[in-house]
Parts: structure tokens; sequence; C-alpha cells
């Protein structure tokens, strides 16, 4: 086994804030770069319709305006009818901001906040390379491995090796309390209780030689399709690195995870199958 | 181009696994020959393939084909290539379904492999269309958007996604990605002053919307063609070599395929509908009443895309496919195994899986074509009283029924025997009325395709010949009936000039084998159900018998119901004599 040169690419899909320098050192949590993004999310309510009253009679009844900021369910407006004892009230139905009122027809626009967009590290090493407004490239040196399928995507803690030998199943008696914020390196097949467990006691990744698809389908709770996979959000980042099914680790694969056991791990189960592009991808920082 | 009168032609076509060279001389076949193509390490040279190919013809045939490293120029070198994965593009729009779809229907009538489609109307955000841009390495972008005259700053808006996009090419970061705008022609000065600087090859053409209810792909799919030849094909390993050995310029497999089914559709005077699977995509063309389509469903095939077939048709479709005895974990397993590392050699159990995933992928390969076949979207049609009795405005042009000839293609049929191949289609396409069934497994619509040009007659004849494998014809009745119930009475005259009579049973599916190319008239009745004239009412018809005969399905349409044994039933087993 021998360390390499690995550098990966750390951008923001739109312009934003760089917040690294040219030669500064990062770890996998250091934020290159930021920005926010303006919501797709937005509301028309028809307000005349709430208040029961003419679309430009609206204006009068009108409690939040042009540029407020509005929780969801905060009321808008408020009409009284009969001295004051009956109350019809108009409501946000998200969190937001209000970005038009038209009193001529009674209508309001509510926008969700502004999305969030972050990078960060995932790898510790130094930043080579400055993208301005985008983001930066890291550099490290390590050891680097493949997968072959994953799902789940950039994560990262200690390696520890879970199981004596590549061909013992990783089953969930294997997961214990202090594997919390790991990445566990199995055997040759990880069982659906161990992945569910797993997930319960907080582990951060499993590496492991095959999983049953079917198991995986009701650990995600879908199909997978056509094997582009790294968004999925289920508590832990999977990492197979035969197959599906009973697939033991090579004893040399094997004895590589044992050697570097207690390193941090920075593993990315995303995977490109169709574009033959993407693997997953298990980084370990020197 | 060359002006020289050629009677000996060269056909190659350069797929990712396999060049295939057929030599053509005086209007008939000489010979066939294929070798591994070397596009790929260690030799990264095409033209390597090339010349071993063609030297195995000078050895075959004792003729001297090429001078020095070149073909000499009495043979007339044409060249088709799907090496790489073929030509893979990006398609933006305004509307999806309708400056997207024109834009669709050019690009996938120029034989792309479309990677994803973006347009103003789709639900992704500005900056979640720029992120899968800034991920995707396609060969080609397509812009359209607005009829003349008509949309602006929504095509402003999808030129500067793309400006903020800075999508790489494939392969060669050094080259300029092609970039081909075919929208609103009236604003192609402002689109160059967003793109033109870019670091895209930008160039303009006509609209392939011009109107709303006009389409006019010709100008994007010619524009298709030379981008692929000048910026894509020439940065392949050899390619450049190769191209300087042809004055023709080297072509897409997949568009010379519809080209070829085009015209032997409008040869023969049929509509015809094929499957061509590969590993991650599914092909579907069609020509109905003289109109072309092909579709194409990008991760749905037999290795890379055999799980979304699955995610897409339901485990259970698949299953019902195979014997009781193949357990639903060990499937899925082979099948998620198949994608992530496509197996070289099929074993038995592989094989079988492969079959019953191949029909799910034709049905829905169907399903998906009927959508791209159909009339012009966006545009409004008034619906008379008259024709709500017709079909004048079906929502597709796709009609079983209507449909002589079916054509099966590619990967789920170049390994399986005959019988398999047929069952895949009955299954999958449920050919409904009276249908010829055919098999091209080596995919030599693509080099005879690239002939048409030059010699029609002769391509048409050939691919006839040597390129479809006649399996037979089916007679399959519409409707469905119980199992057991009488479906289809066959009458004919048998070879004694004694008329015999047989009583087909619904939910059954019988060969009957007779001699390749045997003709016999038959008058076929059907109970109830119907085989293009109406319920009921009697079919009288010459049909062709192909290398497994003709095939009677009484399974009903739709069909259901899982695989039965085929009964085979010699002719001179039906019926009584009258």
């Amino acid at each position: 086994m021998e360390a390499v040169t690995i550098t990966k690419e750390r951008r923001i899909p739109t312009a934003g804030e760089v917040l690294v320098k040219q030669g500064q050192q990062v770890d996998p949590d250091t934020l290159i770069a930021a920005c926010t993004v303006p919501s797709q999310n937005i509301h028309e309510l028809r307000i005349y319709r709430s208040l029961k009253v003419n679309p430009d009679d609206v204006k009068n009844h009108i409690v939040k305006h042009e540029g407020e900021t509005v929780e969801k369910d905060e009321v808008v407006a408020i009409a009284r009818s009969f001295f004051g004892r009956q109350t019809r009230m108009a409501r946000s139905p998200i969190d937001g901001v209000i970005m038009a009122f038209s009193s001529s027809t009674g209508r309001m626009m509510i926008r969700g906040h502004p999305v969030p967009v972050e990078v960060f590290s995932h790898i510790s090493g130094k930043v080579i390379d400055i993208y301005p407004d985008e983001g930066a490239v890291v550099e490290t040196q390590g050891y680097r491995f493949n997968g072959v399928f994953g799902v789940g995507g950039e994560t990262h803690g200690i390696l520890e090796v879970a199981v004596d030998s590549g061909d013992i199943p990783l089953t969930s008696t294997e997961i214990k309390p202090e594997h919390s914020g790991k990445v566990l390196v199995g055997g040759s097949v990880v069982t659906l209780d161990a992945l569910r467990e797993a997930v319960k006691q907080g582990v951060k990744g499993i590496i492991v030689g095959g999983v049953d698809q079917k198991d995986l389908t009701y650990f995600l709770g879908y199909e997978i399709g056509h094997g582009v996979t790294g968004g999925e959000d289920v508590g832990l980042t999977l990492i197979l690195l035969e197959g599906f099914g009973v697939n033991p680790i090579p004893d040399t694969v094997f004895d590589s995870f044992k050697k570097i056991s207690g390193n941090l791990a920075c593993i990315d189960g995303t995977t490109h199958i169709r574009s033959r592009s993407l693997r997953p991808e298990i980084i370990i920082p020197l | 181009m060359s002006k020289q009168k050629h009677d000996s032609y060269l056909l190659v076509d350069i797929d990712h696994n396999t060049t295939k060279a057929i030599l053509v001389q005086d209007q008939t076949l000489t010979t066939i020959t294929k070798t591994p193509t070397t596009v790929d390490e260690p030799t990264l040279d095409v033209t390597q393939g090339v010349i071993e190919v063609i030297k195995h013809i000078q050895q075959e045939k004792s003729l001297n084909l090429l001078l020095g490293e070149t073909v000499k120029p009495e043979f007339k070198l044409l060249c088709s290539s799907n090496a790489s994965g073929g030509l893979h593009m990006i398609i933006t729009g305004v509307i999806g379904n309708i400056s997207g779809e024109s834009a669709q229907r050019a690009a996938l009538g120029a034989g792309a492999l479309l990677i994803d489609t973006f347009s103003k109307d789709d639900r992704r955000p500005e900056y979640k269309k720029i992120a899968a841009m800034r991920a995707m390495k396609p060969d080609i972008l397509l812009m359209s958007g607005g009829t003349d005259g008509g949309a602006t700053s929504q095509v402003f808006e999808m030129a500067e996604i793309l400006q903020k996009s800075d999508i790489k090419p494939r392969y060669g970061a050094e080259y300029s990605l092609p970039l081909i705008y075919a929208g609103n022609v009236s604003i192609q000065t402002q689109v160059d002053d967003i793109l033109g600087e870019n670091g895209y090859a930008l160039k303009m053409v006509e609209n392939v919307r011009p109107l709303i209810n006009k389409e006019n792909l010709g100008p994007a799919r010619e524009s298709i063609y030379d981008a692929y030849m000048e910026h894509v094909i020439i940065h392949s390993p050899g390619y450049p070599k190769l191209a300087t050995w042809t004055d023709e310029r080297i072509v897409p497999s997949q568009a010379m395929v519809g080209k070829m089914l085009y015209e032997y559709a409008q040869h023969r005077g049929v509509n015809l509908i094929a499957a061509d699977i590969g590993g991650d995509t599914t092909d579907i063309y069609s020509v109905y009443n003289g109109v072309f389509n092909r579709s194409l469903n990008a991760g749905i095939g037999l290795t890379y895309g055999i799980s979304n077939i699955v995610k897409e048709a339901g485990i259970d479709k698949v299953l019902r496919w195979l014997p009781a005895m193949m357990d639903e974990r060990s499937v899925r397993n082979i099948i998620g195994n198949m994608m992530i590392k496509p197996p070289q050699n099929l074993s038995g159990e592989e094989q079988q899986i492969q079959s019953a995933v191949a029909r799910e992928a034709i049905r829905l390969g169907i399903e998906g074509h009927k959508v791209i076949a159909s009339r012009l979207k966006g545009v409004i049609t008034e619906r008379t009283l008259s024709d709500m009795f017709d079909q004048a405005l079906e929502p597709t042009l796709l009609n079983m029924m209507k449909t002589q000839v079916v054509v099966g293609k590619g990967d789920a049929f170049s390994n399986q025997t005959m019988e398999n191949s047929m069952m895949i289609l009955m299954d999958a396409v449920q050919p409904e009325g009276i249908t010829e069934l055919y098999l091209d497994p080596d995919n030599m619509a693509a080099p005879f395709g690239n002939l048409l040009d030059h010699a029609k007659e002769t391509a048409l004849d050939l691919y006839n010949m040597h390129g479809l494998q006649f399996i037979g014809t089916s007679i399959a009745p519409s409707g469905v009936l119980a199992d057991g119930q009488e479906a289809l009475r066959m009458e004919f005259t048998n070879i004694q000039g004694v008329k015999v009579s047989h009583s087909f049973s619904s939910g059954e599916l019988t060969m009957i084998p007779l001699k390749d190319m045997e003709s016999i008239e038959l008058n076929l009745i059907p109970n109830r159900l119907d085989l293009g004239s109406g319920r009921g009412k009697l079919v009288k018809k010459v049909v062709r018998a192909g290398k497994l005969g003709l095939m009677v399905d009484t399974r009903g349409r739709p069909m259901e119901k899982p695989r039965l044994p085929v009964k085979l039933l010699p002719i001179e087993a039906l019926g009584r004599s009258e």
C-alpha cells in the first residue's frame, strides 16, 4: 500500500464567498465556500378569500407588509366584523419573506427563506488553488481505495475494523455504542439489522464486501434505480467493495484496513455507474 | 465529397467492442468480418482495428484493398461509429414538451444519447440546474427555445445558465464544447453575445420549432453530424487519421440505424417498430404512415441500466417471466451485480434473468416511445364530432394492430436462440393482428444505412438478405377470453389440396414450423376477438413463414399472464380434414 497525492476540487454551483486562503491547512469540517440562493418556494395568498372581503379592500386589513419576515402560520391579514365579534385571518403557509402585495387584486406573494449552499473541505490537507467566488482545491498525501457501489454522501470518522476477517458477516451484535462517529469496516456482508443498529448508534459509515440488494432496498425505503447515488439521507454512508450478496473482502484489502485502523477516514458513497465516471471513495489522509 | 462513381464499398461500423467491415462489390455482399475495436487502452488507435478487419477481408478474398496505410481509392470507405458509448448530448429548451421535445427529436434522430434535458419550466431551481450541468460531460449541447419572433427573455435566461455552468466536454478539456443554438432566430445575435466568448464552439442554425405547429429538425440534425465530426470524433484516439481515409464524414451508428429502418419501412410500405436494447439504453424506433420517430430510454438497459428496469417496472413484473424456483433475493443480487460489474460471459441464470428484464425494458421503452411518437404538443386542435369516432387525434401514432413489422436488435438478442428471441418480442411488444417478426442481432442496419445515400437499392436488398433474420409471422388476436375457450379458427388448404380447419384455445402460444419463406393462404376467424377487421370478423391473408414458421398467440391482449411453454404443432397435425 503506497501513499499518493490526492487533490479534491471543492466548488459551489453559483457565485458566493470563498472562506479559505491559498496555503491554508484545512480539516474535513472547514467551510471552503458558501452562498445563499433565492428559494424557489413561492406561495401566492388570495387574502380576499380568507377574509371574505373585496380584493381592493384587503389593503385595509394587512398586518404584515412587503419585505417583512413571516413564520409559518403567522397572521398576515385580519378582518373583524359584527363589532369585533367575528374575526377572519389569513396566515402564511411557510417561513419566509413577503415579496409583494397587490392592493388591487388582494393577493400576496411570500417566498421561502434563501437556501444556504455550502461546500466543506471533506478531507484534511492544504489549499493549493482558489476558484474566485466558487471554491478551492485541497491537496493531501494519503491512501485511496475505491468501492464498486455506495449510498450516502461525504462523511468522515475514525476507521475501525469491526470483524476479525473479511469473510465474516457484520451483524447488529458487532455494532456497539463506542462506534458512534466512526467508520466501520465489516466483512462479507452487512445485515439489515446491522445497518439499522449502526444508524441508531451514530456510526458515520460502513465499508463492507456486500449487502443483500433487498436489505438495501428496505434500508433506503425505495428501489435503487440507474446507479446514481450519493444524495441519500439514511443516517450513514455505505460503501460496497465487491458487490451485492455475500462477498468476502479479499485478504490483502482487509489487511490494509487493519493497518490503517485508527486513522481518519474520509468517505463518499457517491456512485455514477451510467457515466462510468464515479465510484465510491475512501480517503485516508496522512 | 467525391464525385467518383463507385461499385465497390467498404462499410465499416465501429462500436465499443467490435469493428465490423463489409465489402460490397457489384451490388452484392462479398464478405463480413469483425475484429475487436482498438479505441481504448492499450492501443488507443481506432485505425488499428480498422486495418486489422480490412486485412481479414484481404486474406479471405485474396484482394488488395490497402494502399500503404489507407484504403485504395476504388473502394469507397464509409464509416459509422458508436465507440465510447455513443454521442452524449444535453438538450435545453424553454418549454419542456414544446421546444424541448422538438430538440429531443432532432438529437435522437441524429443518433444521440441524451444525458439530460433542461427547460425553463422544469422544477429544478437555477443553482441545481447549474450543479447538474457541471457534473455532466457531454459531447454536444443543443439549445432550443422560442418560436421565430417569439419568446426571448426565457431563452436569454437559459443562455445565462449555460454560460454560468461552464460545461466541460467529455473528452479533451482543451477543446471547445460544441453548442448548437436552434431556437428563436431573431435573437441569435443576443444569444451569441451571452455565450459566444464562453469557451463554447457556438453554431447558429435554423429553429427546430419555427412555428408552434411546425417542426424543422433537418438543420439541427445536420449540424449535430458536423459537430460530431469536427469536434467530437476528431478527439477520439485514432479518429483524425481515420477521417483522412474517407472523404465522407464519420456518422453516429444510431443515426444510420434510424435511416435504414425508415427506408426499409418506406420501401415495403409497412408500419414498423424496432427495439434495440443496449447496456444502459433502450432505443425504440418507429415508422408509422411515413413518420419516423426514435425514442431513447437512457438508464434502461441490460448492464448499467438493469436495476432501473426493476425500479421502473417492479420486481414482480420481472419475476413473472422467470421460473418459480428462482427466489427474489438471488434475482435481486444478480441484477444488482450485473449493474455494477457487467459480466463478460453470462451464466445460465444470468441469461434467464437478462431475458426477463429485456421484456420489461422493451415494454417500458414502448410506453415511453408513445409520448415521442405523437402529434406536436402545444398546438390547439379542435375535435369535431367525427373525430370522436376515428383515431385522427389519438395521442400517439403507435398502433399495434396496424404494425406489420417488428424488429429486435441489440444485446438482448445477440446471444439468444431464435426461439428465445421470438418469446422476448412476443411477450414484450405484444404484437396484435398479423405481424412479421425480424431480428437484426448483429446491428447490420448501421453499415447498410450508411450505404443508402450511395446505392439505395443495393443497401435495402443487402439489409433484407444479410441484415435481417425473419423469425416468422405472428397471428395474435386482440382482446381477452377465459382460458380454454375457442379463440381462433384457422382454415387453409394443405399440400394435398385438402381443406383443413383448426381451432386454437385461449391462453396458448403455438408455433407452427413451416419451410422458411413458404407462403400460405389462411382464413382466420377470431371468436369475439379482433384480428384487424373487427370483433369476430374473418381475415383472409397470405402469410409468410420465417425460420420458426408461424406463431399463433391466443394469450390475449393486453397479456399479463406468466410465460407458458410454447406448444409446437407441425402443420400436418393441425385440425381435421373437411
